[in-house]
C-alpha cells in the first residue's frame, strides 16, 4: 500500500496527459473555375527595371591620342629612387627573395571534393547517378515471377569533411570512409523498389478492404483519431532521422548571415514517412535578420522535401510521436568548416 | 497479489500515459553538406524571330556566372525532360525534381530594333512555387551580356541572401613581354574577363589601379614623369590628371575614401614614407602618419571611420588599423612571417591581406580585430587582393616562378574554395574590382 502510495506521489502529477494538439483550418469551397483561375501561371513578371545601355566608356574614342603599344618607344628605364620605392612596397617583392624561394608548384590545387558533408564519402561508382540513397542498379529479370522495375544504381556523391584552402593541410578527420566503399550488399528487396510510388497507396487512403472499413467506422466513432502512440522514438530513431535530414541540408549556398541564423521548423508528418510538404513552417528563427532567415529557412525546406520524398525511416507503430516534429536547423559548426 | 497486481496496472497506465504525445517531436539538426546547388537554366524563349541566338547566349552567360561562384551546379540540357518554349506555361515541376534540378530559371527575350528585353523568373523545384516575383529588364541588344549579368545576379541574391557581384567590372594591370621587358598598361574589363578595354598606353610603367566607391574614376600611379605619382583617370572619358603631392616626393598606393571625395595615400620622402590623405577637388592635404618607419597601403573601413595599413614600425611588416583622421593605431596581425597590401571589406567584417612566410605567399582573410586569420591560397608569388562588391571574393594576381613567370589574375572565394584564374587577354595585375552597376 505504502508503494502505491509512494508512485501516485512520485508520478501522478509527472504524468498528467493534455489533450493533444492539432491544428484547425478553415476551408470553404470554390468553383472549378475559382480553382483553375488560382492554379492559372502568374501573370507577366511584375517589376520591370529598364537597364540602360552599359555605361561603358568609349576609351577606343580617346584611346587614339595613347600610342599604341606596338608603336610605343620602350618605357625610359626607371629612377633609382623609384625601384627603392617599389622595393619597399609589398606589392613588389625583391628580386632576391623571390629567387630564394622554393620550386613549388603554383597551378590551384583543385579541392578534393567539391561536397563537404559530415561523413567521408569515397568516390561512388562511376555508372551510379548521384543520389542520397545508395541504391544498387535493379535489371528487368524476364525470369522472376514479377519482374522488378529496372532501378538505375545511385549513390551518394563524394565528399570530404571540411573545406580545406590551398594554404591548409587536411586536419586529422578521418579521410577515408569508413563505409564499404560501393557495391554493399545489396538491401532486401522492397516494395518501394518494386512499386512505382504513384501505386503505392496514401497513408491518408488505406486501401479499401472489409476489415478497414470496420476499422475506420470504428475511427469514426471515436472521439479523436486513434494513432498508435508507441513509446517515444528512441535515441538511435531520432538519430537516423537527424542524418537523414543533414544529408539534404545544403548550406553551401547560405549567406554568411544565415550561417549565422538558427531557424525552427515545424512539419507534419504523413504516415509514410513522407512530410506534409504545405505544412512546413518557419517557428522561429534566432541569431539573425528576417531575410536572413527567408534563407535558411528556404534550405532547410528544401532538406525536409527532398531527403523526405521517399519518407524518412521512422516506426509507424510510433507515427503519434513523430506526425508532428519541430526541426531545429543550427548551422553554427557548419560556419567553422 | 491484489497489491502486485494493483502496482502493475499503475505502472502500466504510467507507461501509457508517457507515451502519449507531448507535443511534436523536436530534433536538432546541427550538421549539413555543403555543396553546390544543381540548377536548370533552359535557353530563354525567344518572343521574336531573331532573339533565338541571344535566348541561347544569355543563358549561356547566366549558367556561368552561377558556376563560377562555386555554389551552383548547372544541369545540362541534355538531362532536361521538360523543354521551356512557352515563358507564361505552367512549370512541370515533376520533370525537374526527377532530375534533382533544385532551382530553375527560365526567361524570355524579344527585340525591337536595337532594343531587347529580357524578362525571367526563378522556381523553387522542391517546394514547387516560383521565388520572388519576374524581373524584366530592357537594354540596347549590345549589352546583353549585362543584362545576362542582372539576371544571374537577381537569382545569386534571391538563392544566397546575399549581394551578387556578376554585372561590376574590374580596373586592372594588362602586362605583355618578359618579365625583364614588361609592359603595363591600365585596362578595364568585365568581371569575368569579358569586354576588355585599354585606358592607357604602355609608354610608362603604371601600377595600383583603384576604382572609385561608384566606378566613374580610377586612382592608379605612373612613372610617367619617372618617379611614382598619383593620377586620377575619368573613366567615361579617359582625361586623367595628376594628384601633386608636393615637390621632391614621390606618391603611390593611392585608395578612395567611401565617399569618393578624398583619397589616402604614401608620400615618400627620403628613406620616410608616411600616409597622407587628400581632398580630391581642392588638392588639400593631412598627414596621418609620421613615424620613422615605412607604412603604406592604406585602406578605407566602408564606413570611412578607419584605415587599415601596413607598417615596419615593429621592425617586420605588419597591420594595422588607426583612426581615420589619424591617431594611435593599433596592431592587429602577430602571426609568423610578412603582412601587406590590406583591403578592408566591402561588409565591414573582414580585411583581406597578402601575407609572406616561409619563402610562400598567401592571400589570407582575419577579422578586423586581427584574430580569426585564415590563409586562403599559397603559391611562389601571390598579391593584390582586392573584394568583390558582396565581399565574398577576393581576386587578386599570382605570379609563377622563373624567367619566364607570368602574372595572371585569379579569384577565390572568402572560405578558400573555388580557387579560379580569371581569363584576361594578356597577363594581368594589381586588380581592383569595382562596384555593380546601375
Amino acid at each position: 500500500m505504502h508503494t502505491l502510495l509512494i508512485g501516485w506521489v512520485i508520478f501522478g502529477g509527472v504524468f498528467q496527459s493534455e489533450p493533444l494538439p492539432f491544428e484547425v483550418q478553415s476551408v470553404s469551397m470554390i468553383t472549378s473555375e475559382q480553382f483553375a483561375a488560382l492554379t492559372a501561371p502568374d501573370a507577366l513578371p511584375e517589376a520591370t527595371t529598364d537597364v540602360v545601355a552599359p555605361e561603358t566608356p568609349e576609351p577606343q574614342e580617346a584611346a587614339p591620342e595613347l600610342p599604341e603599344p606596338v608603336e610605343a618607344p620602350p618605357p625610359p628605364p626607371q629612377p633609382e629612387a623609384a625601384e627603392e620605392v617599389v622595393e619597399d612596397a609589398p606589392s613588389a617583392p625583391p628580386e632576391d627573395t623571390a629567387i630564394l624561394l622554393p620550386e613549388t608548384n603554383d597551378d590551384p590545387t583543385p579541392q578534393d571534393s567539391e561536397r563537404v558533408a559530415p561523413e567521408v564519402v569515397t568516390p561512388p561508382d562511376p555508372e551510379a547517378a548521384p543520389d542520397e540513397v545508395e541504391q544498387e542498379a535493379v535489371t528487368e529479370d524476364q525470369s522472376a515471377d514479377r519482374p522488378a522495375e529496372e532501378q538505375e544504381a545511385t549513390a551518394p556523391e563524394e565528399a570530404t569533411t571540411e573545406i580545406v584552402t590551398e594554404a591548409e593541410e587536411p586536419s586529422g578527420r578521418l579521410t577515408s570512409s569508413l563505409r564499404p566503399p560501393q557495391n554493399r550488399p545489396a538491401p532486401p528487396a522492397s516494395v518501394d523498389q518494386e512499386v512505382p510510388p504513384e501505386e503505392v497507396p496514401a497513408a491518408e487512403e488505406p486501401a479499401a478492404s472489409d476489415t478497414d472499413d470496420a476499422v475506420r467506422a470504428a475511427l469514426e466513432g471515436a472521439a479523436e483519431p486513434d494513432v498508435p502512440t508507441g513509446p517515444p522514438l528512441s535515441a538511435g530513431e531520432k538519430d537516423a532521422l537527424r542524418v537523414a535530414v543533414s544529408s539534404c541540408w545544403n548550406v553551401g549556398s547560405l549567406s554568411s548571415e544565415a550561417l549565422r541564423t538558427t531557424v525552427v521548423v515545424d512539419v507534419a508528418m504523413n504516415q509514410d514517412g513522407t512530410p506534409q510538404t504545405g505544412s512546413i513552417r518557419m517557428a522561429s528563427f534566432s541569431g539573425g535578420s528576417e531575410s536572413a532567415a527567408r534563407q535558411a529557412f528556404e534550405a532547410a525546406r528544401r532538406a525536409i522535401i527532398r531527403c523526405g520524398a521517399r519518407g524518412f525511416d521512422l516506426p509507424v507503430e510510433k507515427y503519434g510521436q513523430w506526425q508532428e516534429i519541430e526541426m531545429t536547423f543550427n548551422p553554427e559548426g557548419m560556419r567553422l568548416r | 497479489m491484489i497489491l502486485r497486481l494493483i502496482f502493475f496496472c499503475f505502472m502500466a497506465f504510467a507507461a501509457s500515459a508517457a507515451w502519449a504525445q507531448q507535443g511534436p517531436l523536436r530534433i536538432e539538426i546541427t550538421e549539413g553538406v555543403i555543396e553546390p546547388l544543381p540548377f536548370a537554366v533552359p535557353d530563354f524563349v525567344a518572343e521574336t524571330g531573331d532573339a533565338g541566338q541571344l535566348g541561347r547566349d544569355i543563358a549561356r552567360v547566366i549558367a556561368a556566372d552561377l558556376t563560377g561562384t562555386g555554389l551552383f551546379r548547372e544541369l545540362p540540357a541534355s538531362a532536361f525532360i521538360s523543354q521551356v518554349t512557352d515563358f507564361g506555361a505552367q512549370v512541370q515541376y515533376a520533370d525537374w525534381k526527377a532530375i534533382n534540378a533544385q532551382a530553375l530559371i527560365t526567361g524570355a527575350v524579344a527585340t525591337q530594333g536595337d532594343r531587347i528585353t529580357v524578362k525571367f523568373r526563378l522556381f523553387d523545384v522542391f517546394s514547387g512555387a516560383p521565388l520572388g516575383d519576374g524581373v524584366q529588364f530592357g537594354g540596347t541588344r549590345e549589352g546583353w551580356r549585362r543584362m545576362a549579368h542582372k539576371v544571374a545576379d537577381a537569382v545569386y541574391s534571391r538563392i544566397t541572401g546575399e549581394g551578387g557581384y556578376f554585372d561590376s567590372r574590374v580596373v586592372f594591370v594588362s602586362e605583355s613581354g618578359p618579365k625583364g621587358d614588361r609592359r603595363k598598361r591600365l585596362a578595364i574589363m568585365d568581371y569575368d574577363g569579358a569586354n576588355v578595354l585599354y585606358l592607357t598606353g604602355s609608354e610608362s610603367i603604371v601600377l595600383a589601379p583603384r576604382f572609385s566607391p561608384n566606378g566613374d574614376r580610377v586612382l592608379y600611379t605612373s612613372y610617367e614623369t619617372g618617379s611614382p605619382r598619383v593620377y586620377v583617370l575619368d573613366v567615361g572619358s579617359v582625361n586623367r590628371r595628376v594628384l601633386e603631392s608636393g615637390v621632391g616626393t614621390m606618391s603611390f598606393a593611392p585608395r578612395f575614401a567611401p565617399d569618393g571625395s578624398r583619397i589616402v595615400f604614401s608620400v615618400s620622402e627620403g628613406a620616410n614614407t608616411d600616409i597622407y590623405e587628400m581632398d580630391i577637388s581642392s588638392g588639400q592635404m593631412g598627414r596621418l602618419t609620421n613615424t620613422p618607419a615605412i607604412e603604406t597601403a592604406p585602406s578605407y573601413s566602408p564606413d570611412g571611420s578607419q584605415i587599415v595599413f601596413e607598417s615596419d614600425r615593429s621592425g617586420n611588416q605588419q597591420l594595422y588599423v588607426m583612426p581615420a583622421n589619424g591617431g594611435e593605431p593599433r596592431r592587429i596581425s602577430f602571426g609568423e612571417g610578412r603582412y601587406g597590401t590590406p583591403v578592408w571589406s566591402p561588409r565591414g567584417d573582414l580585411i583581406a591581406f597578402t601575407k609572406q612566410s616561409k619563402g610562400r605567399f598567401h592571400i589570407g582573410v582575419m577579422r578586423t580585430d586581427g584574430s580569426e586569420e585564415r590563409l586562403l591560397t599559397a603559391s611562389f608569388l601571390d598579391e593584390s587582393p582586392s573584394w568583390a562588391p558582396n565581399g565574398r571574393v577576393i581576386m587578386f594576381n599570382r605570379e609563377t616562378q622563373g624567367a619566364q613567370g607570368r602574372s595572371s589574375l585569379y579569384s577565390v572565394d572568402i572560405t578558400g574554395r573555388n580557387l579560379r584564374p580569371v581569363s584576361t587577354p594578356e597577363g594581368g595585375s594589381d586588380p581592383s574590382w569595382g562596384p555593380l552597376q546601375n
